[in-house]
């Protein structure tokens, strides 16, 4: 006998594994596995686990293999949406970021400058022929900008509805 | 490449393997037949919990499915599935114990059945009780599953040169835990 084991142990273990444990086995060998610590443990241990083994596996309830099958798939299915949806919502996030900093730059440039560019707005309703519907509107509010505000309100609440139809679609 | 390209290639593939579900679910059904009860007396026996053998069990196979098929064979897919077990039940032990007495399933309260449960567990259960959760693993996949130290440490992630020494004195604790179970069993009337 060795620290760890027996010189004996290796033959007593396959013996075990073939099944042939004691009946089938040299009579000189079952005395040794009598005397032998390491190999009166294995013996010992292993006939231990090996009815633990046969009596729970016959205690399992199983559940159908179906269900599981199914839900590994749904799994794997949203795993590979959701593999897709990464780099979306990345180039959302870019594009977003860089539409901020283009306005951003934008304004700090004409920060200093005279705002000629506001015409632009001041010019809005008279190219879109709103001056049918201004007769109706205050006088005293000058500026036309109380147009243009739901106008940009409108259009971000229609791109909100395309952007949920596309991501319902998908 | 653009998104329109990208977008059904991904999806055609998933749906590929929706399509042709009736041969692989038959090929699983025959693995899971074969290897379900041997998983489940695993985990049942080295969590000392039925109930949580049911969970990690299932959760085990969805796993197995996710990440692998049987084409590198039966008994490396087996081993594999192992491996996931001994990493969910590596995880549950992990994970701090909030159960509330709400979420304890009602046959948690009923009379244990003895008749059917009595036999093997005299014998290993209140032994492998006093086992440290490793040694309870090592033990179980070694004399039970018959597996061999290469293969305990592919399960485990262990060293393969340290499983020989715990294997050694676990299997050295257990027997002195049987025999003086025994002892104690004869010295009943």
């Amino acid at each position: 006998m060795t620290l760890f084991g027996c010189a004996r142990e290796k033959e007593v273990a396959e013996l075990l594994k073939l099944g042939q444990w004691p009946h089938a086995c040299p009579a000189e060998l079952r005395a040794h596995a009598g005397a032998c610590r390491v190999c009166g443990e294995l013996v010992l241990v292993s006939g231990a686990f090996q009815k633990a083994r046969v009596e729970a596996g016959s205690q399992a309830r199983l559940e159908a293999p179906g269900p599981l099958w199914w839900r590994a798939q749904l799994r794997r299915r949203n795993a590979a949406i959701e593999r897709i949806r990464k780099p979306v919502l990345g180039a959302e996030i870019f594009a977003l970021t860089v539409t901020l900093l283009v306005a951003a730059g934008f304004l700090v440039s004409q920060a200093g400058k005279d705002h000629g560019w506001l015409a632009w707005f001041e010019d809005l309703p008279k190219a879109l022929h709103f001056e049918a519907l201004w007769s109706t509107a205050p006088a005293s509010f000058d500026s036309n900008l109380w147009l243009v505000f739901p106008v940009l309100a409108i259009l971000a609440l229609l791109s909100g509805v395309v952007v949920y139809f596309a991501s319902e679609k998908q | 490449m653009s998104w329109e390209s990208v977008i059904p290639n991904v999806l055609a593939g998933d749906a590929k393997a929706v399509a042709c579900p009736p041969m692989e679910s038959e090929e699983f059904a025959g693995f899971y037949e074969r290897s379900a009860r041997a998983l489940w007396a695993y985990l049942a026996r080295v969590s000392t919990d039925p109930a949580l053998a049911d969970d990690l069990m299932q959760e085990s196979y969805v796993r197995f499915l996710g990440a692998r098929r049987l084409e590198e064979g039966e008994v490396a897919a087996r081993r594999y599935l192992f491996r996931i077990a001994t990493n969910l039940l590596r995880g549950h032990w992990r994970r701090p114990r909030q159960a509330s007495i709400e979420e304890i399933p009602e046959e948690f309260f009923e009379a244990p059945d003895e008749s059917s449960q009595a036999d093997s567990r005299a014998v290993l259960g209140p032994a492998m009780m006093l086992m440290r959760p490793r040694d309870r693993q090592l033990l179980w996949l070694a004399y039970a599953e018959g597996h061999s130290h290469r293969e305990i440490s592919e399960i485990t992630g262990l060293a393969s040169a340290s499983i020989r020494l715990l294997l050694f004195r676990a299997r050295h604790k257990i027997a002195r835990l049987l025999r003086e179970q025994d002892l104690n069993d004869r010295r009943q009337p």
